[in-house]
């Protein structure tokens, strides 16, 4: 049986990247699962999609204990412990990542000594969102060498029949794009054969003793405990204030941000905080002066996680 | 001079507050225009609020143990809010009438919920609560459709709007429910229209409300970037659109008539406001649909002639 579990940030299409594939995989005479994994958070929040294929019932359930392949469509998530990219990786998962990065430099940061591969995709601002879910799909489908190009195709149609014509041109574009990339890796992942009825470690949970109330209910006991929450892990694109540009109006971007991330100083100047700046960029698209700049977060995914 | 003719704090920008009242960190989506609208009436409200929550995107607001709340939050189902909001302040009542709290240690009672919930399942109670002149301010943040499980079309759904349920060329077939007309047919202590874009206007009416007694609706407009299918820092120019087309009148109700709080003259064609976001996207592609837009128009003329 295949394991795969796609990662990216929500938005860019990763569930719908799970779906081609194991559409793709179906097509092929697979029996398959596919399950995204998103909880309740949203558009830039770190996303999974598991896929399952074999070419017997698939009998399990729930997520995999081990993964064959992880495709990443989103580097900066490698930098984010919440998205949990690399649990359940072990000497045999193949790494894919989507970067300009190369993959040996990769495999130095990650520590792994082999496994690691990478594909190139710029996605342009405001390009239609399934793109990297589609290209991850692709790339994924020809690691495992068991999915031809017909199939991969038949399932594109299947899975973006909803977008418009344009859209599911680019995006099946960039599938092929990535499926021609990876060609001297066709075939490298192999099946796992399946760990069924293998014995589970027994839940820590099953013993954790009932916690005081000011510890089990802080919601109703202490207020704002959210910023506890950082919700700036979502952010793609980072704002930042250029002190010279900014006229200290001291109430545009502050009022604006939904979030009520940016706070004034005394001095009347704007300071954003980046622990929950979600990255919607309402403030750079509302500052009179435009002294709010755009920056990527990409490449910043090897940066230490601030801690508490 | 009573309370209620207090000249207002807030005429320009710089009169709001400059604290952030409510927390950070909530996982609400980038962007979220009715995260910014609340947002702005909890720091003009305060702190002393107890806050009755249907279920809904705000769901999200306080999710165990984290809530981004000063004060006290009570999640309901989606249909009755506004008969936990009676029970709060029954307890509020008895407990200040026994004595057993001070009388000034009183708390406002806010109901915040959803256009599905507010027009569709929750208007039975919320017509009670109305009938029985409960003490209580109404936050609807109206994001035109269940956007919490994926825009589904609501009754408060515009005309020819394309939705996860409406998917065909011509979108949403009914017509918007007019929360804010069935409101003032019962004759509120108060009722206005508002929107995150237009934060002086907000703090205004929120303010006005704080003062009075009886039942008082403040009904929002909450651009929502996936769900309308815009860029999440297109949130607030989005919102502006819709005051400076006509989509969205700022209206007030209070003495027994309806007036418009703030005038942008000459209207901005709808198509404006239209054409930013994909949910109409099918008005203008592949060839645009001039019939449905007229008709858009000429109820936007209408209802805009009714009011002064």
């Amino acid at each position: 049986m295949y394991r795969i579990r796609l990662h990216g940030r929500g938005g860019q299409g990763i569930q719908t990247g799970a779906r081609i594939l194991a559409s793709a995989l179906f097509v092929e005479g697979f029996e398959t699962q596919d399950s995204p994994l998103y909880g309740a958070e949203r558009r830039g929040a770190p996303v999974s999609a598991t896929v399952r294929a074999a070419r017997a019932p698939i009998r399990e359930r729930g997520l995999p204990a081990r993964a064959d392949l992880i495709a990443v469509g989103d580097e900066s998530l490698l930098g984010v412990a919440a998205a949990g990219v690399l649990r359940d990786a072990d000497e045999r998962s193949w790494l894919l990542i989507r970067s300009g990065v190369a993959a040996e430099i990769w495999r130095s940061r990650l520590g792994r000594s082999e496994r690691v591969a990478t594909f190139a995709l710029e996605v342009e601002e405001g390009a239609e969102l399934p793109l990297v879910g589609a290209a991850c799909a692709g790339a994924a489908a020809r690691m495992l060498g068991v999915v031809s190009r017909a199939s991969l195709e038949s399932a594109l149609e299947r899975e973006l029949a909803a977008l418009s014509a344009q859209a599911r041109a680019a995006s099946a574009a960039r599938a092929f794009a990535a499926w021609d990339e990876l060609a001297a890796l066709a075939g490298c992942v192999t099946e796992e054969p399946a760990p069924i009825g293998a014995p589970l470690p027994r839940p820590d949970w099953v013993d954790v003793p009932l916690d005081p109330a000011d510890v089990a209910a802080p919601d109703i006991r202490v207020p704002l405990t959210s910023v506890q929450v950082r919700t700036g892990l979502w952010r793609t694109l980072r704002p930042v204030i250029d002190d010279a540009l900014c006229r200290r109006c001291s109430w545009l971007c502050s009022s604006f941000c939904p979030d009520g991330a940016i706070s004034i100083d005394p001095d009347g100047r704007p300071c954003i905080d980046y622990d929950h700046c979600k990255g919607c960029l309402v403030c750079a698209a509302v500052c009179p002066p435009h002294a709010i700049r755009v920056e990527r977060e990409a490449g910043r995914a090897t940066e230490p996680e601030k801690v508490g | 001079m009573s309370d209620a003719d207090e000249p207002t704090r807030y005429r320009r920008m710089q009169d709001l507050p400059s604290t952030h009242l409510l927390g950070s960190g909530t996982s609400l989506c980038a962007g979220c225009g009715g995260l910014g609208a609340f947002r702005e009436l909890y720091e003009v409200l305060g702190e002393r609020t107890v806050v009755v929550n249907a279920a809904g995107c705000m769901s999200l607001l306080a999710t165990h143990p984290f809530t981004p709340f000063r004060g006290s939050w009570l999640y309901s189902a989606m249909a009755s809010a506004p008969a936990g909001a009676q029970g709060v302040r029954d307890a509020l009542d008895i407990l200040i009438a026994k004595r057993r709290i001070p009388a000034d240690e009183d708390l406002d009672v806010v109901v915040l919920t959803g256009d599905g919930a507010a027009s569709g399942m929750g208007l039975s109670a919320t017509s009670a609560a109305i009938d029985r002149g409960l003490d209580f301010i109404y936050l609807c943040y109206d994001n035109e459709g269940y956007g919490n499980t994926g825009q589904q079309s609501s009754a408060s759904t515009p005309h020819g709007a394309r939705t996860a349920t409406d998917r065909g060329p011509r979108g949403y077939p009914g017509v918007k429910k007019d929360l804010f007309a069935l409101w003032v047919a019962n004759r509120p202590a108060y009722a206005a229209t508002i929107i995150a874009a237009e934060p002086v206007d907000l703090a205004r009416k929120v303010e006005k409300a704080k003062r009075m007694k009886g039942p008082r609706l403040l009904l929002a407009l909450a651009p929502c970037p996936p769900g309308w299918g815009f860029d999440p820092k297109d949130s607030i120019e989005i919102g502006r659109l819709a005051v400076r087309t006509g989509v969205w009148p700022l209206l007030e109700y209070a003495d027994g008539r309806v007036v418009r709080t703030k005038h942008y003259e000459p209207r901005l064609p709808v198509e404006r406001y239209l054409e930013r976001q994909r949910r109409f996207a099918h008005l203008f592609e592949p060839r645009r649909d001039e019939q449905t837009l007229a008709a858009i128009q000429t109820a936007v003329d209408e209802a805009c002639a009714r009011v002064t």
